[in-house]
């Protein structure tokens, strides 16, 4: 048992991590301990979640959430993507911007089903279209009302 | 002529189990597709019940938006509570007693029991066994009364608070919640030789709502759910909040994968909270204060971010809280565990017979009020080729 636990400190999932997606990373930093977020291009984000399912396997990490932001002041709307991964649950955040005016993703659903809730919920508050996503629908949460005049809640300026 | 092709035309029936529904206590609505007995495709249709908390957390300040997380949910609202202020108190530089800290985790443990306990006696309920249903709702009013007795309410607590709790307990109330829980811990184990023992139970749970690891890691699926399934991931373990760093506890692993592995899974959970608990009630710290002054709690905000997250009863629950230095949150973004386990969950009920749909989903824990009101269809991929009617009425097959 004690060996086991020694095992586990020597295993450096976020290394590894790091490692594996060296080339994508554009900044990385810390917003508190245990949260370490990592900005990358959004154009690399199907590469890098092919690249931690072959490097970590189908059972070596897990996406906890995706958490769309409006940053009305800059401009731009941010998709952070939460990964956990196995087996001491570090947390790495995948950072990424895309314009206001052409919020467009790539969609990661065919090869992370776990991202479907996710996507669709940030489509249908924050209007991020995320490509390749054939389930992309509203309404999702909101009333019919809302999807006639086009408004998305969560923007800043949707008079919500 | 000979016959080139055979249509065999099955019977497909469509069934809508709720969102009103004798067999589902929550506003959830199921369309389940069958061929006869076997189900070949479920929609999970949601959406009556939604609020928009995360946008009415925006229009308002730090300090009310406490209460208003905690309403997100009834049954696990002092895990909601206690995300957000471990979130807003980050923000703040706060760091609550020792004391305060210690409270937190029994208020959350009671929680956790008492959820457990509720939905292990619907799913009986679900299976017929109404007799274990009324005994294990009995047992379960004596942990409301406990966290009645911790908290000053029987189900919204309102507990938590940013640096500590609200209430403090003395050794009259310490004494009473331990001879409660002395009183549960064998009633939990006589449920549990029931659940292994009873045949019924057996029959109707015994690998019903296989779920496979990858398939746990793949759809996100969190909590009592995943570690059923031999994922061995809890919260309270890794991020190690409140006061879980100085308390010893085990997590509960299992490898059955199945509906039986859950409840009993959550069944091991309650006698460890009980543990916890009562470890809680002998090692209370005594040298400090739990309920900070309200009126001296600040009232600027500097800007921030914050990614908490809690083990609800349910799985992993998280906050995502910014600041931009102004009375109201930025952005505050809930992530409830149902919201992955019940809409991510719609391949699991395929192959199966419609009596198992209510018992796979109740196993599932749903709390629809907790998952964020979402419209969902899952399109399994069935190996069979079923052609509508009204296109074999047209000719387009």
């Amino acid at each position: 048992m004690k060996q086991s636990k020694r095992a586990l400190i020597m295993y450096d999932p976020i290394k590894i991590f790091l490692e594996s997606i060296e080339e994508y990373i554009v900044k990385k930093y810390e917003m508190k301990p245990r949260r370490l977020v990592v900005e990358i291009d959004s154009n690399n984000l199907r590469n890098i979640f092919e690249k931690l399912l072959s490097v970590f396997g189908e059972t070596g990490f897990y996406l906890s959430t995706i958490v769309g932001t409006d940053l009305i002041k800059e401009n731009k709307i941010r998709v952070d993507y939460y990964v956990v991964l196995f087996p001491l649950e570090d947390i790495v955040v995948l950072r990424t911007y895309v314009p206001r005016e052409k919020p467009v993703l790539p969609s990661i659903v065919d090869i992370l089903p776990g991202a479907y809730a996710g996507e669709r919920e940030t489509y249908d508050l924050l209007g991020v279209v995320f490509e390749g996503n054939k389930y992309l629908k509203r309404p999702f949460f909101v009333p019919e009302e809302l999807v006639e005049r086009e408004v998305y809640p969560l923007r800043k300026d949707s008079g919500v | 002529m000979g016959i080139s092709k055979v249509i065999e035309i099955p019977v497909v029936l469509e069934i809508p189990i709720g969102p009103q529904h004798p067999a589902l206590h929550e506003p959830l609505m199921l369309k389940v597709y069958a061929a006869g007995e076997e189900v070949v495709k479920v929609e999970i249709n949601t959406g009556y019940n939604h609020r928009g908390i995360e946008k009415l957390c925006e229009k308002n300040s730090f300090y009310k938006d406490i209460f208003i997380t905690a309403r997100v949910c009834g049954i696990c609202n002092l895990v909601h509570a206690d995300c957000f202020v471990r979130a807003v108190e980050h923000i703040l530089g706060i760091e609550p007693s020792m004391r305060a800290k210690y409270l937190r985790v029994l208020g959350m443990e009671l929680e956790r029991i008492h959820s457990h306990m509720l939905v292990n006696a619907v799913l009986m309920e679900l299976i017929g066994y109404d007799t274990l249903f009324m005994l294990i709702m009995r047992d379960r009013e004596a942990i409301m009364k406990a966290k009645e007795i911790l908290t000053g309410g029987r189900v919204l607590a309102d507990y938590v608070m940013v640096g500590g709790v609200r209430r403090d307990v003395n050794n009259e109330k310490i004494d009473k919640l331990k001879k409660i829980l002395d009183r549960i811990e064998p009633r939990i184990k006589y449920y549990m030789r029931i659940y292994e023992e009873d045949p019924t139970i057996r029959k109707r749970l015994v690998d019903v709502g296989v779920l496979e690891p990858r398939e746990i890691t793949l759809y996100s699926l969190v909590g009592p759910v995943a570690r059923a399934s031999g994922i061995d991931i809890d919260v309270r373990r890794s991020d190690k909040y409140d006061a879980y760093n100085d308390i010893p506890f085990n997590v509960i692993v299992r490898r059955e994968k199945d509906v039986w592995a859950r409840m009993m899974l959550r069944w091991e959970e309650v006698l460890e909270s009980i543990n916890i608990s009562k470890y809680i009630l002998e090692h209370l710290p005594s040298n400090e204060k739990a309920v900070p002054d309200e009126r001296r709690l600040p009232r600027r905000f500097p800007p921030g971010e914050v990614f908490t997250r809690v083990e609800a009863p349910r799985g992993e629950l998280t906050y995502y809280v910014m600041s931009d230095g102004k009375q109201n949150p930025y952005r505050v973004k809930i992530r409830t565990p149902s919201f992955n386990n019940i809409i991510n969950t719609g391949f699991s009920y395929v192959g199966h017979s419609i009596a198992d749909v209510p018992v796979i989903l109740a196993s599932y824990d749903p709390c629809i009020s907790c998952m964020e009101r979402a419209i969902v269809i899952d399109l399994s991929n069935n190996t069979k080729k079923y052609v509508p009617l009204n296109r074999i009425v047209k000719g387009d097959i």
